[in-house]
């Protein structure tokens, strides 16, 4: 077996020092989360009335068409995207009435409040790790729903 | 003809460097070996030569102070200190806290990686602010969580009207 000279044994401890640091760097740099926030109106109907809504994409059809829900089409009102930093918070109008406010609690969790038409509908904190799904829906008339799913996306 | 052991016996034997059996023995191969007998012939003419020829080499110095000046050049030699390859706080900065760093670097960016893709699981809470019969739904396989708002069918003032972009 080939001996362990000084030499290598100092280039050795170099380069895990460097992988070391650039690993630091890249975690501190990649700290921040990436959410994803849709408004979504759930019906029977084939069509949406409004031109501008578009059907959920199929991944987000498949997660829905896996809860106990009853209807049959989901369209997407709105998109928006979210970062956020550790401890920090971030508010989004996914409609004129509808807001959605997400607070990073230790890391770990997120807190979700949503505001409908400026009154504090709900408040939750529960951890939402890298691609699931928190869901939040009500009945909407004519026997529809609306829906607004976050996701965490990094 | 002669092997290279009996040359070297015959040196010896010349050189009067053999025991008295060896002695005897090589005189009696002599007597019998007129090659053996050239052969010690040629090396007493050499040895002669060299005796008689080589010129004595007289030292400026003697012999005794020749010898003390390789003796003091040893002993200086020794006592001559090494240096040191650097100082001594920066080889100890170099061999334990740079090492060290790197490897609290790694376990700190392991804990930071495996805490954010990885949270633990930890508590949930819930406060419904509008609407006291909301019920949760959670799909652990699925990675969903449902949160079902009752409220907004049997009122006016429902939560319907977040979507009524709609029209």
């Amino acid at each position: 077996m080939k001996p362990i000279t000084l030499f290598a044994f100092r280039r050795w401890w170099r380069c895990l020092w460097l992988a070391g640091l650039l690993v630091s760097v890249g975690t501190l740099l990649a700290a921040d989360f990436k959410f994803e926030a849709q408004l979504i109106w759930a019906t029977n109907d084939q069509k949406s009335p409004n031109p501008k809504h578009k059907p959920v994409e199929a991944e987000v059809r498949k997660k829905l068409s896996d809860l106990p829900l009853k209807w049959k089409n989901y369209f997407e009102v709105n998109r928006k995207t979210m970062e956020l930093a550790r401890g920090g918070s971030q508010k989004v109008a996914l409609s004129e009435k509808c807001t959605l406010e997400i607070k990073d609690v230790d890391g770990g969790r997120v807190e979700v409040s949503l505001v409908g038409k400026r009154e504090p509908v709900l408040k939750r904190t529960q951890p939402l790790p890298k691609d699931e799904i928190l869901v939040l829906g009500g009945n909407a008339p004519n026997a529809t729903a609306w829906l607004v799913t976050l996701k965490r996306t990094e | 003809m002669m092997d290279w052991e009996q040359q070297l016996k015959l040196q010896a034997y010349l050189d009067d460097e053999l025991s008295a059996a060896d002695r005897r023995r090589v005189e009696a191969w002599l007597a019998r070996d007129s090659e053996a007998v050239a052969l010690l012939a040629e090396l007493r003419r050499t040895h002669m030569a060299l005796a008689v020829g080589e010129r004595d080499h007289q030292l400026p110095e003697s012999r005794e102070f020749y010898w003390s000046q390789i003796e003091r050049g040893i002993r200086s030699a020794e006592r001559t200190p090494t240096a040191p390859e650097r100082s001594s706080w920066w080889a100890a900065w170099r061999r334990l806290v740079i090492p060290l760093g790197a490897m609290a670097a790694v376990v700190l960016a392991g804990i930071l990686t495996v805490s954010q893709f990885n949270p633990a699981p930890g508590r949930e809470s819930e406060m419904t602010l509008a609407d006291s019969d909301a019920f949760t739904y959670r799909d652990y396989a699925g990675g969903m969580t449902l949160v079902w708002l009752s409220y907004p069918a049997e009122s006016e003032s429902s939560l319907s009207s977040l979507v009524d972009t709609l029209d």
